[in-house]
């Protein structure tokens, strides 16, 4: 009996792992004929989830939007997650348009399609809003995570298979919800969008608290601050000194530009409105940046106390910068520091 | 190879573990409350569970008692799910409410928010005002983390006073009782009438507000009365207090429901002098009850004698119940107080004054030790280094209670899965003879 049955088994063995065999040579193929023109991007075969963090309105989705853009160009297929109630993460992406979220379609309670809540954007990249409630009302950090593992559930990433993924998080990581992609097995890579603002710098620290406390249990490690809004010297000293305090690394800066504004006005990307710019470039480098960097560490967030120390710390040269820049104004040759925000790609000077 | 198992020493003690508390959260309290009052429809606005939970973890275990028609599986519920967590549940509320007002026939309609709806903040008052044109309706924000059972009592007579009450003018005579926590209290129903019936006696009107078919008639005339009347250490004293403060309607708190003719009489004394009622009548009353309870003591003292002579007994219960017990056996039959294990979760401020009860006030050489303990575990632990034979508990201890020596169990307190409970109870005159027949007819017989 025994003797019958063993050459079936291996037989049957066999044939399995030719089949495995098969399916993964035919899914690297599949990648290389996609991709011919960028050849590395075929060996990387696990996805990369990144996620982006920072407090509201700092230009998280604007700088996720245009890494997204970038990495697409590159030939990159791209998934971008916005997790932040309101829901506008990928609209530069669909032409300032908003797309059906996950909870709007959990909440109708019909059953979902895949196609209903990934939708294509710019360069083939696909679109995710988690949604959820009206400000003031229920719990927008339950919503990340009930939307995180519908997608888990609906076998939504393995459907479409992206190289990477950008989860783009509001927040000052203020409960579970929000710390949810940074929670094991979602996002492995952090990145903070922060400008040089106490405000801004108090949320990144907080995500770190929250990396902090994820990564004795698998959660995604800190790869970077990028610095937003950065025109001046000063602001840029800021960041860094804040970065040599927590022990953390910058990835980049990116200035405030008014082709960022034109862009958004046409509900696109600088990349696709603008592509020659310098912020588009800028934009680029970033991303390239980004998708090489493989540095993954615990920062170090300072204490409530210390981080107010160290805030104290900045407030005279602060004021010394700002008396200095009012006798410049009042100087006859005016220097353009007053009005270096607002001109067009002021970005020019930054591009490193 | 044998597989090594560590033996768990017997007085290990978790400190960060509870085994089998003996209550339910804040949710369960409030829904008791609203139930033991007639007309009082309770709306639960919460996940489905915090419902059904109650019906076998509050109403089933004080004494087997059902919800009744607002209770248990006809109570409307919300029944929150994740929808509701993630965008609000107002609109499942407010729909709630309006089918509620017109299925439920009820006096006053209570709206009872769970742990969900505090998390995600609904705001509950908005909706709930919505509907005061249309009927008497109050909420109470009882979040089931806010506390335990007997906190939820407390949580829903605030939101009455806040919500319904108004000040009325003084009744002479009129007195309201409290302390005494529907379901939990499991005799809650047997003791008020028997406290009502002997404060009646002084010609008192009693509102002792659950139970009776007027109860919303007995909650607003609340403020009218003339004095408020706890009957516990503790619970309870929240709601006289707030009522001191808005209506200012004075209180006195007895350390428990009254068990026996001497804790009667200090009862009767209390409120007689609270109320400056003539004494002549009142001594006059109180030599005719005494006299008579103790002349049917007399009938069990044979029994009692020859077969039990003063045995030591020990009492686990919440804090008035094992104070009225514990002073009705040992200063009144001559048991011997063994050890005194009080599982309410008594807070810090109000222990004192039951050690004094149970130190001071017992007349007796032997005094017993006082534990504050809520954990099945170390409740059990600490039984077995005791050597009563007569064991009141509750009926966790009952399939056990030989295991700590001890002969008789008697269901007196939270939960009792074992006894029925409807009209008896241990108060008044007459309680404690009830509460003799229930320990001696465990051991006379068999036949
Ligand atoms: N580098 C920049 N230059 C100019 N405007 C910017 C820049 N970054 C962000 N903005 C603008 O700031 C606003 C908020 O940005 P957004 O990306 O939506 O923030 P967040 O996603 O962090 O809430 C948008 O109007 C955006 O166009
Ligand atoms: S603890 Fe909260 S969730 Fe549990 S039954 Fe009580 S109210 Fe409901
Ligand atoms: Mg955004």
């Amino acid at each position: 009996m025994r003797l019958y049955l063993r050459p079936i088994l291996s037989l049957s063995v066999r044939a399995i792992f030719a089949c495995f065999f098969i399916n993964k040579y035919q899914a690297d193929y599949y990648r290389l004929s996609l991709k011919s023109a960028h050849f590395e991007v075929a060996i990387v075969t696990k996805i990369r989830n990144i996620a982006i963090y920072g407090k509201g309105g700092i230009g998280k989705s604007t700088t996720s939007s245009n890494i997204s853009a970038a990495l697409s160009e590159e030939g990159y297929k791209v998934m971008q997650i916005g997790c932040d109630p309101k829901s506008d993460s990928t609209n530069t992406l669909r032409g300032g348009r908003f797309v059906p979220t996950v909870l709007d379609k959990l909440r109708s309670g019909k059953r979902i399609e895949t196609n209903e809540i990934v939708h294509e954007g710019f360069n083939g990249i696909l679109c995710v809003e988690t949604g959820g409630p009206e400000p003031g009302v229920g719990c927008a950090g339950r919503g990340i995570i009930t939307a995180i593992e519908l997608l888990k559930q609906k076998k939504i990433i393995e459907e479409f298979s992206p190289d990477i993924i950008i989860y783009d998080v509001l927040g000052d990581v203020v409960c579970g919800g929000f710390a949810m992609p940074i929670r094991e097995g979602v996002a492995e890579q952090v990145y903070t969008v922060s400008s040089s603002d106490f405000m801004s710098l108090y949320a990144s620290n907080n995500l770190f608290k929250g990396i902090k406390k994820y990564s004795k249990s698998g959660g995604a490690l800190f790869s970077g601050i990028i610095g937003n809004s950065i025109n001046l010297p000063i602001n840029e000293e800021i960041i860094q000194d804040f970065a040599a305090n927590t022990k953390s690394t910058i990835a980049g800066f990116v200035p405030r530009s008014l082709t960022v504004a034109k862009a958004e006005l046409q509900g696109k990307t600088t990349i696709e409105a603008d592509p020659d710019s310098d912020q588009a470039e800028l934009y680029r480098n970033l991303a390239r940046k980004i998708i090489s960097n493989e540095s993954r560490y615990v920062p170090a967030p300072l204490g409530t106390d210390e981080l107010k120390a160290w805030a104290e710390s900045w407030y005279d040269r602060l004021l010394q910068h700002n008396k200095n820049q009012e006798q410049q104004d009042t100087e006859p040759v005016k220097s353009d520091l007053k009005y270096y925000e607002l001109k067009p790609d002021s970005a020019k000077a930054k591009v490193k | 190879m044998a597989a090594v198992i560590e033996e768990r020493p017997e007085d290990v003690i978790y400190p960060e573990v509870m085994e089998a508390p003996r209550y339910s959260c804040a949710l369960a309290g409030a829904y008791s409350t609203a139930v033991g009052i007639y007309g009082v429809v309770p709306i639960l606005h919460s996940g489905l569970g915090c419902g059904i939970g109650q019906l076998f973890g509050q109403f089933y275990a004080g004494g087997q008692n059902a919800g009744g028609p607002q209770g248990g599986t006809s109570t409307p519920c919300s029944g929150l799910v994740e929808e509701h967590v993630i965008f609000g549940g107002e609109d499942k509320l407010r729909r709630l409410i309006k089918s509620s007002i017109e299925l439920m026939q009820g006096d006053l309609y209570a709206v009872l928010s769970g742990c969900v709806p505090s998390l995600t903040g609904d705001d509950i008052e908005s909706v709930v005002k919505e509907f005061r044109e249309q009927a008497p309706i109050i909420y109470v924000k009882t979040a089931g983390f806010l506390g335990n059972s007997y906190e939820g009592y407390e949580l829903f007579f605030e939101a009455v006073i806040d919500q319904l009450l108004n000040k009325l003018p003084i009744k002479k005579g009129l007195v309201n009782i409290f302390g005494v926590v529907p379901y939990q209290h499991i005799w809650w129903k047997g003791n008020l009438r028997a406290i009502k019936e002997d404060l009646q006696k002084l010609g008192l009107d009693v509102n002792i507000i659950f139970t009776e078919f007027s109860g919303l008639e007995n909650l607003i005339k609340i403020p009218a009365a003339e004095l408020n009347i706890v009957l516990s250490p503790w619970n309870g004293q929240r709601v006289a207090k707030k009522l001191e403060e808005k209506f200012g309607t004075p209180f006195i708190t007895l350390p428990g429901v009254p068990v026996g003719p001497k804790q009667t009489t200090r009862l009767i004394q209390e409120v007689s002098q609270a109320l400056n009622l003539p004494t002549e009548p009142v001594d006059e009353l109180i030599a005719r009850e005494e006299r008579h309870s103790y002349r049917f003591e007399e009938y069990f003292g044979d029994v009692m004698i020859l077969a039990f002579p003063q045995p030591y007994f020990s009492v686990v219960a919440d804090a008035g119940t094992a104070v009225g017990i514990a002073q009705f056996l040992t200063n009144e039959v001559g048991y011997l107080p063994d050890k005194v294990i009080i599982d309410d979760g008594t807070p810090e401020e109000n222990r004192e004054e039951i050690l004094r009860e149970l130190k001071e006030n017992l007349e007796c050489v032997v005094k017993p030790e006082v534990i504050f303990d809520e954990d099945s575990h170390r409740i059990r632990e600490n039984l077995k280094k005791g050597n009563s034979l007569v064991l009141l508990a509750s009926s966790l201890e009952g399939p056990i209670a030989s295991e700590f020596g001890c002969v008789i169990h008697v269901t007196v307190s939270f939960p009792s899965y074992n006894r029925l409970i409807l009209d008896h109870n241990y108060a008044g005159y007459r309680g404690g003879l009830r509460l003799m027949e229930d320990i001696v007819s465990k051991y006379c017989g068999p036949l």
